[in-house]
């Protein structure tokens, strides 16, 4: 049978094949940008492809310090209130029309036009007023002093000329044909949601991949074989289940990166008993971190808000420690008794529902070994897994839950105010302490960084004490890319912030 | 087509009957579909913003508070003028009508090639014995995700092997689903063709028929008077034949979902996926819309080809 079957199958492949292109660099999405505008920006997709099309005044060095892109220069008054940008001479639009601080200024109005709708104004909510001086020169007046205004600066700058509609709207046919200033140009949109991009010939530093096409492969397990297959040549993040196969590879090189993200479990401090700090605390007691992570990679451990390699990160104060006698101590002093197995409070059994993201990468296996440690401590608990609209609305929008198991991402200014300050637009679960509030406000309006580092390790103490989140870890993070691309520095959070160096051989 | 005077009566008639349920289909469809979109855990704002009063701006902005029968309301009077609005999330400002057209007209040779391949396996399958049927049976019900992640494994390490030894030249299909391909379609057409019972339908449905013509008056008259059989049989089999092509679209248009998905076909199954999963009201009703209006254009032909192939239904009419 494999004598007739093999020369058959060989016969049907070679009828089928063709030589199939190569030279580009293709990397892989989950789902491709919805939109490809960064005014209205949602998905770290969308942000890849920011990266690619449109600079900022802005921008990170390898050392990750903010240094100017399509700014000159940047000089802030005495009374940290304003702001002089000028921008960076010959620069061009991808069309070729010339970038100036008029383009700055429409696109920091643009964001605050409440009309407009963008996703993103946020970027510029500290932004007074903007004036422009001239073609090179514009100033920012501040909302509030702030030493930190030129980290603020990286928001991508839009061509004003490229926009039919006043005030913008998500329908403007910019979002079909996007011009920026970036390393790349859109080049096409495929029929297979895939987008190509060119290489900008008027970008000032010769580029080393002369072209880029993200591909949206939503099977995720999947993209890592695409990879081996050679039909990719990058994956932004490698799963920790195949980071096996992929070491094994010749073909593929693996960069590791830092990332600003931690895994916790957060609690709803509105619904009893998460009000109570020793039931939290119980909970976190009863949790065997480093047993929660080892089934699905490497990372360090957590004990408050901040990476531990963050300078905010207060190391004198220790993680939970898993231990069931403190546990039940502090459960008895919240008023719970063991009924059989099972913690119980007014002949209730207390049972948890734990709610994950569905598309958290490997937050099932961290369920289930979360919800069998809960158990055999005398807690019930049932797991549901939500979808990104189930989730906002459910989790941040009403505030119907118990527990979550959520990561947080943060970009290079590690603002954990909206997460922790009780008036945070993410601080769903509710959490209140005024000195934290006071400590954040301190740390956001400080001019001095030892002052600011001062602020935030308290408030790294205060929380782990409060406990309204169990605090994980950070997941340390892999990039794979093929071998053919050389000079590859992965960003953290934008991933191709240095693919000008990037170099295809 | 020319219609005799004897036959345009009924033919108009059963097209008005077949008009007005179409019109219900599709306003059935569009409201059952604003219910439980609507019922579903989100809306479109929450997904687009990141706080508070910016998911209220666009919830005003796109009437997501309005009541059902509202929001309902102005889509069918958007949709009467030819406006089926913007899409909210899934293409954000594109035409609904225009994202309609494109992946439409993607899906719409996957659609045709499947129902002619389903009906042409199903005819001669139709004429086997029992041992056909249950083969037939047990080979459709497997899920057709399941189904094509088999046959793209195996394609894609079976190529890659052969590759990697030098034996094979690296083909453009290579690697499935990811490259664009004639293969990748045709595998579509397929699944669509014979997954899900799909093609185990379309058998039962056929053998029915055949074993009704077969024991037909007429058919039984021509084999007595020692004439062929089979030229009356296979004439007589046309009219329910298109019934049951025609009842079968809405089968396939159902696996068109699974079939884009698993291959990476971006067509109107998949588009419709995703306009669901990511609560874009206005792209998933047009989607629906449409799919009921092909629907019930399927059934009014099927119906209109019937009258004008069976004299006895004319006169019924």
């Amino acid at each position: 049978m494999s004598r007739v079957m093999t020369p058959l199958l060989l016969i049907v492949l070679a009828a089928l094949a063709a030589p199939a292109d190569a030279g580009s660099l293709r990397y892989a999405e989950d789902s491709a940008p919805a939109i490809v505008n960064p005014l209205y920006s949602t998905t770290m997709a969308e942000a890849r492809v920011n990266e690619l099309l449109f600079g900022g005044l802005y921008a990170d060095d390898r050392d990750l310090r903010a240094t100017p892109l399509i700014a000159e220069g940047a000089t802030l008054n005495a009374a940290a209130d304003e702001l002089r940008v000028t921008v960076r001479p010959g620069l061009t639009w991808h069309d070729g029309k010339p970038l100036t601080a008029r383009d700055v200024a429409f696109t920091v109005e643009t964001l605050q036009d409440p009309k407009t709708l963008s996703t993103e104004a946020g970027r510029v909510d500290w932004v007074q007023s903007v004036s422009v001086v001239n073609d090179r020169e514009l100033v920012f007046k501040l909302k509030r002093p702030d030493p930190q205004a030129i980290e603020k600066l990286f928001f991508k700058i839009l061509p004003a000329h490229a926009f039919a509609s006043r005030p913008v709207t998500r329908a403007d046919a910019f979002r079909t044909k996007p011009v920026g200033s970036g390393p790349y140009r859109l080049a096409r949109f495929g029929d297979d949601n895939s987008i190509t991009f060119a290489a900008n010939p008027n970008y000032p530093k010769a580029l080393g991949v002369s072209e880029i096409v993200m591909r949206e492969v939503s099977d995720k397990s999947y993209q890592a074989k695409l990879l081996l297959y050679e039909s990719l040549e990058a994956l932004v993040r490698v799963l920790p289940r195949d980071l096996a196969v992929l070491q094994k590879s010749r073909k593929v090189e693996l960069y590791p990166y830092q990332t600003n993200s931690w895994w916790y479990i957060g609690f709803n401090l509105n619904a009893a008993p998460f009000d109570d700090e020793r039931v939290r605390q119980a909970l976190a007691c009863m949790t065997d971190v480093p047993s929660l992570l080892a089934p699905i990679g490497t990372g360090q451990t957590l004990s408050g808000p901040f990476v531990r390699s963050s300078p905010y990160y207060n190391h004198d104060v220790p993680p939970w420690p898993n231990d069931n006698a403190r546990a039940a101590e502090l459960m008895k002093g919240a008023g719970f008794t063991k009924v059989g197995e099972y913690w119980s409070r007014d002949g209730q059994a207390l049972t948890v529902t734990v709610s994950a993201h569905k598309t958290l990468e490997s937050a099932q296996e961290v369920v289930i070994n979360l919800q069998s440690q809960w158990r055999a401590a005398g807690v019930k608990v049932d797991v549901e897994f939500l979808d990104e609209a189930a989730w906002k609305a459910r989790i941040w929008k009403q505030h119907d839950y118990d527990v979550v198991l959520a990561q947080w991402s943060f970009d290079r200014n590690e603002d954990v105010r909206e997460q922790l300050h009780s008036s945070g637009a993410r601080n769903f679960g509710g959490y209140k302490n005024a000195e934290v509030d006071a400590l954040l406000d301190s740390a956001r309006a400080s001019r001095d960084p030892a002052a600011r580092k001062a602020d935030l390790r308290k408030v790294h103490a205060i929380v782990h004490d409060d406990a309204p989140m169990i605090f994980l870890w950070s997941l340390d993070s892999y990039s794979a890319v093929s071998t053919k691309v050389r000079d590859v520095v992965v960003h953290p959070f934008a991933y191709f912030s240095f693919v000008s160096d990037w170099k295809m051989l | 087509m020319s219609v005799g005077r004897g036959r345009a009566g009924p033919l108009a008639w059963a097209a008005l009957r077949r008009a007005l349920a179409a019109i219900g289909s599709v306003l059935g469809a569009t409201l059952l579909l604003q219910a439980l979109v609507g019922f579903a855990p989100g809306d479109a704002a929450d997904l687009a913003a990141n706080d508070a009063a910016l998911r209220e701006a666009l919830s005003a902005e796109w009437g997501l508070n309005e009541p059902l029968l509202t929001r309902w309301g102005r889509f069918v009077l958007g949709a009467v003028q030819g406006d089926l609005g913007e899409s909210l999330t899934v293409r954000p400002g594109a035409s609904v009508g225009a994202l309609i057209t494109t992946s439409g007209a993607r899906s719409a040779g996957l659609v045709v090639a499947a129902l002619a391949l389903g009906l042409g396996l199903a005819l001669p399958l139709g004429f086997g014995g029992g041992r056909a049927r249950r083969l037939t049976l047990i080979l459709s019900a497997a899920p057709v995700f399941l189904a094509l992640y088999a046959v793209m494994t195996g394609l894609n390490e079976g190529a890659w092997a052969l590759i990697e030894s030098g034996h094979l030249q690296r083909p453009d299909w290579f690697a499935l689903p990811d490259a664009e391909s004639s293969l990748r379609w045709t595998i579509g057409a397929c699944a669509l063709a014979w997954g899900s019972s799909s093609l185990a339908e379309l058998q039962a449905a056929t053998a029915q028929e055949l074993s009704r013509v077969r024991r037909a008056p007429f058919v039984l008259a021509a084999q007595a008077r020692g004439e062929p059989a089979w030229p009356v049989a296979l004439r007589n089999l046309l009219p329910p034949l298109v019934e049951v092509g025609a009842s079968h679209v809405a089968v396939v248009l159902g696996g068109l979902i699974v079939v884009e998905r698993a291959l990476q076909l971006n067509g109107a199954g998949d588009l419709f996926w995703r306009a669901c999963s990511q609560r874009d009201l206005p792209l998933a009703c047009g989607l629906a819309a449409s799919a009921a209006l092909v629907v019930a254009s399927a059934r009014l032909l099927s119906d209109l080809a019937r009258l004008w192939l069976d004299p006895r239904l004319r006169e019924a009419a």
